[in-house]
């Protein structure tokens, strides 16, 4: 495997809102397009395996983990990255009640877990805690144990609830 | 990540018949579906195929079709499709509940079935359900569709009954399950994102206690998941006693064959599927509806403290007030909102309460009847009558000596106090009661109040409590 | 500008900031995806680079080979040889080498560095040069090094020992009623910090070395590579960037990976980045010392330590790195917070064929702590009484002397902490309900407890040692900058020092800002570790903020300001003088005495004490424990930021339950198999129990508004609380950790306490 058998090509997509098109290898990770082509540098690398989810990503409107999509089957979708979460300069509900509770220590799971848990209230506006847990399963945090996590996505959930 | 992109094709054709066609002609091209196996031996740099063709999100392979007598999953639904799908939920439980404990959310969002199928992990994930289900395959290929049976697929270790260009194109499974009870478990590392050391999925049919049907499936114990066929057959027609608990146990864990690797030991892992073995038989003993699976873990936040976390701060606070009668301590506890599980409910009421003054306690005080007495407190809503009514049933049930003796002691207390003698009268006889009193009558003024605002305070997590389990 | 010392106790006494939860300083661009992390930094021209590492675990290099199908011509290479400077990492004894040159003593010992303009590249190439070694024997157990059959460090495999002696334990024996002799030994731990370590180097021939890179210690940074370059101070620049998660992990690794980012960037001419993925930080850095602690006590028949040896070892693996200071820490620590009238502790720390181990909070407290937690378990059970009542006899209070015969002088009252943490962890009624439900059902509860303390700071001496130093500067916008090299990796420096600022000046949170550590900015503060920012960077910190405020006064500022003079100080100052910048320097308490020979005297200036309880449950079918609740109370001085708090022991207890259910290194041959996250296990947000926190404040003198540490207490209860609780769960004896349930399953099945030598293998492969 010397030589390389691919060619770049142009994808298009939209990314929090704007049509966006990449030249890129089909096999270069969304994650890597993401960061290194665009500069939306939130999502982050923690693992390379699908395992911590600082990577996520909304697709379509489903969470990804997106170090694990090849930008090839990104094509015509609809991504979404932290950077695109809140709208203009005001916080997103989920940013204001991280903030608030003490869920962002180091920063780096953030994007990623906040991402993870608006994926969430949309599905569910009315998360019980099991619902909560589940959710951010997928989103490893070594800073705050969760708790202050879990505080902050169920005021996110009553804020949206009883603005 | 240790591969170059550089190396690698990945074609998106489009459409199944596309797909088909460029396997017809180059069958090396490997198929990438939610890329969540693949992916990952990539960045590992360990991905020795460089020619990748998606089939993800065709639409011919992502449907769920049903007939009367089967439905087909297609190959490339995703673990969120199964999850979301209501025949598989109602149907089909164990592999919806194998959906939802494979990965994360967002592995459950682009992992497939498909996929789970022809990376055939030793400890994939749905395997055994499809095997206690006695799936069928449809495979296809440009040259056409074949079926088979989902038990025959797997040869050995990762190779399987897939000939060059061909792709899985539906999962089959017969409606024939109403009435089984199932089970299904997942032992892993950790209660998410863990591959299984132990993965079990059993179906039984089973009137008074006689075995009718059983279908044991297991994974993560030998080079594929496989049906426990000599565990099934001492089962059959059998009835479950302990005796033959003992028997599945030994035969299961004799049948199963488990390494040491990584993750866990032979040893383990061959005790553990015994033990679920016997754990299923279990289940299939209890005269309970088909939903029984696995042991049931009680939410901490029940669906009513989660409808109450978003109520308005006046909703919330009247919610509460009939636990414990004072308007400061019930706004208070509202404010603490969002309270996540009872523990940090009744720890809220408790700080809330101990931060009060005297004015709020007596309003608490003011809510309850006087012990023995059936007479209702002029408003005081419903619920905290009926509540009173219930901690002080003991009382209510004595005779008419003992209540004439207790209403004698509440007036001496009411004389010497000027309010009504509070206590957490749950599970007290009213002999335990009356000698509370007269001990208490021996207090100074500033100890009984403390007293009484610490029964209080027991009173309104008692209360609490019920108010949740309603 | 004048440099004032600390002074007495300057605890104020009105809250509004310091005691409230602002909001985190940095928090708006960490929730917004803005906060800049090393690998979110390109510079123009930065090229990546790689290392090639042993594969080997102990030998000498015979042979390096290029595999001929790679362009090398496109490839920096770099060698030992290329070091300008002294090939070694500069630390505490300057064993280990930079680059390996003719032996080498771990697998994965960087050997070879490679960079390349396209980082796609670098893997294959990598792949590319094979190594040919002469093997040597390797030593891979704490038993096997003490054996010495094999010397593979110094003369004896031994890094480090400490004698502690107090009073004549000798003489005890004869009095006691009981002896009680346990072993106990806890495993390596990988601290897994979710961003790697990554850094950026640029080198120039004129200006020198920089650095910007995810890191604890800019300075430690700043010392390896003046000696790796053989550069002076002013030629070497470190800027820690946006740090995610470091936990001791990134305190003395980083000067490694820097000095290769910073002898590539100069062979090169290029700026160049080195990220670490996963798996190669996994395997390669730094990870908690494994530890084996024996105990022998005399206990009298009413339960108290008459005295005792304790014998703690930790294997630091092959290179010294910071091993005598975690051997510090733990020896010191080894005692609890129980009273010894007598003790002698014998510690080292050895040598084996591993990755060098390195800092990871806690720092040996965790590992002589499980020991002695589980051992007055052990002491109670033969004495016949509950170990409650065992703690309390034996509890230090105010008044007492420490094995180190430190006299404790601040108020303090463990058996009511114990009480208050019974209270809240219900833990009568539970035991009472537990004992009953065990006896049927598949699942089996317990509670357990754990008693201790943690020392913040350096050890005794260790402060005046590191004389650390910082600045306040007032600038011209009227806003106030504090200048240290402390830094934030999500503990919360940031906003707790601008707290403390603002605070002492009486102006808003809004107007203090922190400079990013940038060691031509700011000055040595010291190493960001140790529990130490908070209680004695925050108090220097306020100490140099009343002499800026005392400056301005000289100046006419009215004592009783608004912050809007403040402000129009400051400019008319900067206007007509220039710079406005007040320093601090540490100075040591009168009556803090440390005899470094006996190790005796004030090892530390406070002490936060704790106690915790577990509740968990095992699941007789699958032998999983589960910690179904956990409260974590402790007295910690004063909590300047309730949320930080709180925080902190969160996370610190996520990361003790890990230590104790969850983390395992799997080793073979000094080689860490399990270096990925799916085969690394630490808790998800489905495996935690609600994690109750209480604070008890008893105002400390010596920290910033009577602060102490509390960064690293949360780490040393969860382990020995849960192996408590198992035991009370199933009456089976824990003294090995991670104690995972495929061990539960043994132990139940032979019946036998659970204390396997922590180096041996316990899968088969």
């Amino acid at each position: 495997m010397g030589k390389p058998s691919a060619q770049r090509r142009e994808i298009a997509f939209v990314v929090n809102g704007e049509p966006t098109t990449v030249t890129a290898f089909p096999m270069e990770r969304l994650l890597d397009v993401l960061r290194r082509d665009l500069g939306l540098t939130g999502a982050k690398e923690g693992c390379g395996e699908g395992e911590c989810g600082s990577c996520s990503v909304l697709m379509d409107g489903a969470l990804v983990n997106s170090c694990l999509v090849p930008v090839a089957q990104a094509a015509g979708v609809n991504i979404v990255t932290i950077e695109g979460l809140a709208a203009n300069s005001s916080l997103h509900v989920l940013q204001e009640t991280f903030l608030a509770y003490g869920a962002a220590q180091c920063g780096i799971c953030t994007p990623g877990m906040i991402l993870a848990a608006s994926h969430l209230l949309d599905k569910t506006p009315s998360p019980t805690l099991a619902n909560i847990r589940e959710a951010l399963a997928g989103n490893l945090c070594r800073c705050t144990g969760y708790m202050q996590i879990f505080r902050a996505v169920a005021e996110a959930a009553r804020r949206r609830a009883a603005p | 990540m240790r591969s170059d992109p550089a190396d690698y094709e990945l074609v998106v054709p489009g459409s199944l018949h596309a797909v088909l066609a460029l396997l017809a002609g180059e069958p090396d091209w490997q198929p990438i579906a939610g890329g969540t196996d693949i992916m990952v031996s990539y960045a590992a740099g360990k991905l020795s195929t460089p020619r990748l063709v998606s089939i993800w999100n065709l639409p011919e392979l992502r449907r769920i079709e049903i007939f009367p007598n089967e439905i087909r999953i297609g190959a490339a639904c995703t673990y969120t499709d199964l999850r979301e799908s209501s025949v598989v939920a109602n149907e089909f439980p164990l592999l919806a509940r194998a959906a939802s404990w494979t990965g994360g959310i967002a592995n459950q969002n682009r992992g497939t079935l498909g996929g789970n199928i022809v990376n055939a992990s030793p400890a994939a994930d749905s395997l055994p359900a499809l095997l206690a289900y006695d799936a069928d395959l449809i495979l296809i290929s440009a040259r056409g569709e074949r079926r088979v049976a989902h038990r025959d697929f797997h040869l050995g270790y990762k190779t399987m009954l897939l000939a060059p260009g061909e792709l899985i194109r539906s999962v089959c499974l017969p409606r024939v399950y109403a009435g089984y009870r199932y089970y299904a478990r997942k032992v892993g590392s950790r209660n998410a994102q863990a591959i299984a050391k132990v993965c079990f999925a059993g179906l039984g049919l089973a009137s008074h206690r006689v075995i009718e049907d059983v279908r044991i499936a297991i994974g993560a114990v030998a080079p594929v998941p496989f049906r426990l066929a000599e565990t099934e057959r001492i089962l059959r027609g059998k009835t479950i006693d302990p005796p033959l608990l003992d028997l599945a146990r030994k035969t299961a864990g004799a049948e199963v064959r488990p390494i040491d690797d990584i993750r866990s030991t032979a040893r383990y892992r061959a005790r553990v599927a015994a033990n679920l073995v016997a754990e299923f038989l279990d289940t299939l003993r209890v005269e309970a509806d088909r939903r029984h699976g696995e042991l049931p873990i009680p939410d901490p936040m029940p669906d009513r403290l989660a409808r109450w976390n978003s109520l308005p701060p006046d909703g919330a606070a009247q919610e509460i007030l009939p636990c414990c009668g004072s308007r400061a301590w019930a706004f208070g506890v509202a404010a603490r909102r969002p309270l996540l599980d009872e523990a940090s409910l009744l720890a809220a009421s408790d700080q809330v309460w101990n931060s009060l003054d005297e004015p709020d306690w007596l309003e608490a005080f003011a809510s309850h009847p006087r012990l023995g007495e059936s007479r209702a407190v002029p408003n005081a809503p419903a619920q905290s009558a009926a509540w009173s009514a219930q901690e002080q049933k003991n009382v209510a049930a004595s005779s008419k000596a003992a209540l004439a003796e207790l209403a004698a002691a509440n007036r001496e207390y009411e004389r010497r106090f000027g309010r009504i003698f509070i206590v957490s009268a749950t599970g007290k006889s009213p002999a335990e009661i009356l000698e509370i009193l007269r001990t208490r009558l021996q207090n100074d003024a500033a100890a009984e109040l403390r007293e009484a605002a610490e029964q209080q305070r027991r009173i309104a997590r008692i209360r609490l409590t019920k108010w949740l389990q309603a | 500008m004048p440099v004032k010392g600390v002074q007495g106790d300057d605890i104020l006494d009105q809250k509004h900031i310091v005691g409230t939860s602002v909001p985190r300083k940095e928090g708006r661009d960490k929730v917004t995806g803005r906060a800049r992390y090393v690998d979110d930094m390109v510079l123009p021209g930065m090229i990546y680079g790689a290392t090639v590492r042993s594969t080997i675990s102990r030998g000498r290099i015979k042979a390096i080979r290029f595999d001929p199908g790679i362009e090398w011509s496109e490839f920096v290479v770099v060698t030992a040889k290329d070091i300008p400077g002294k090939n070694r990492v500069a630390l505490i004894l300057d064993d280990q080498p930079c680059l390996a040159e003719d032996t080498v003593n771990h697998p994965e010992e960087p050997i070879l560095l490679l960079a390349h303009s396209n980082p796609h590249l670098l893997p294959k190439a990598v792949q590319g040069v094979s190594i040919e070694y002469e093997e040597l024997p390797a030593v891979y157990t704490i038993e096997e090094s003490e054996r010495q059959a094999e010397i593979i460090w110094g003369t004896d495999n031994t890094f480090k020992t400490y004698l502690v002696e107090k009073g004549d334990v000798d003489a005890v024996w004869d009095k006691a009623d009981y002896i009680v002799e346990g072993e106990y030994t806890t495993g390596a731990q990988e601290q897994l910090y979710i961003e790697n370590n990554g850094v950026i180097a640029k080198f120039d021939p004129a200006d020198g070395v920089t650095i910007w890179g995810s890191l604890q210690c800019p300075y430690y940074v700043h010392k390896a590579l003046l000696s790796l370059f053989n550069l002076p101070e002013e030629k070497v620049r470190v800027v820690q960037t946006e740090t995610g998660g470091a936990f001791g992990g990134k305190e003395e690794y980083p000067s490694m990976i820097a000095g290769h980012a910073a002898l590539l960037a100069m062979k090169s001419g290029r700026p160049v980045k080195i990220v670490y993925d996963r798996a190669e930080d996994m395997v390669a850095t730094t990870k908690r010392h494994p530890s084996r602690t024996r105990h022998r006590t005399a206990v009298s028949k009413d339960g108290r330590i008459l005295g005792g040896e304790i014998d703690f070892t930790i294997d630091g693996g092959a290179y010294a790195t910071l091993s005598s200071v975690v051997l510090s820490r733990g020896t010191i620590h080894a005692g609890g917070p129980y009273n010894w009238p007598t003790v002698r502790i014998r510690a080292k720390a050895v040598a084996t064929n591993a990755p060098p181990q390195g800092a990871f909070r806690g720092f040996g407290a965790p590992q002589s702590l499980f020991a002695m937690e589980r051992h007055i378990e052990k002491i109670a059970k033969v004495v016949g009484l509950s170990s409650i009542e065992i703690r309390r006899r034996n509890f230090l209070e105010t008044g007492s002397s420490t094995t180190t015969e430190q006299t404790l002088r601040d108020p303090m009252n463990l058996g009511q902490l114990l009480d208050a943490a019974l209270e809240s962890a219900g833990y009568r009624e539970k035991k009472i309900r537990f004992a009953a439900e065990n006896k049927l059902g598949k699942r089996k509860r317990g509670m357990g407890i754990a008693a201790f303390l943690h020392g913040a700071g350096f050890t005794g001496s260790g402060e005046r040692y590191l004389n650390s130093l910082v600045g306040v500067e007032g600038r011209a916008d009227g806003s106030v900058c504090i200048l240290v090299s402390s830094t934030e990796f999500g503990q919360g420096t940031n906003t707790v020092l601008c707290q403390i600022v603002a605070e002492t000046l009486g102006l808003p949170y809004e107007h203090i800002a922190i400079a990013q550590p940038d060691t031509t900015v700011v000055p040595n503060s010291g190493p960001t570790v140790a529990s130490r920012t908070v209680m004695i960077v925050g108090k220097l910190v306020q100490s140099a903020a009343v002499g800026l405020r005392q400056t301005l006064m000289d100046g006419g500022l009215s004592p009783e300001h608004t912050p809007e003079q403040f402000q129009a100080a400051c400019r008319e100052y900067v206007e007509s003088h220039g710079p406005l910048r007040c320093y601090a320097r540490y100075q040591e308490p009168p009556g803090v005495h440390w005899d470094d020979q006996k190790y005796r005297g004030e090892a530390y200036a406070a002490f936060a004490w704790a106690v915790y309880v577990a509740e968990v449950s095992v699941d007789l079918t699958t032998y999983q424990v589960s910690v179904k609740d956990f409260v974590a109370l402790q007295e910690v001085g004063k909590v300047l930021h309730p949320v930080l708090a709180e925080g902190q022991i969160t996370g610190g207890v996520a990361q003790g339950i890990g230590f104790a259910l969850y983390e395992k290194v799997v080793w073979r041959n000094g080689r860490m198999l399990n270096g990925q996250m799916t085969n690394y296990i630490m808790p998800t947000s489905a495996d935690l129990p609600p994690i109750r926190v209480f604070f008890q404040e008893m105002g400390n003198v010596h920290g910033a508004f009577g602060a102490k540490g509390i960064g690293e207490l949360p780490m040393d209860g969860p382990a020995p609380a849960i192996a408590n609780a198992i035991e009370e769960a199933l009456g089976v004896p824990i003294d090995s950790i991670p104690v995972l349930p495929e061990d539960i399953f043994e132990a139940l099945a032979h019946d036998e306490p659970l204390a396997a030598p922590i180096s041996a293998p316990r899968t088969a492969l």
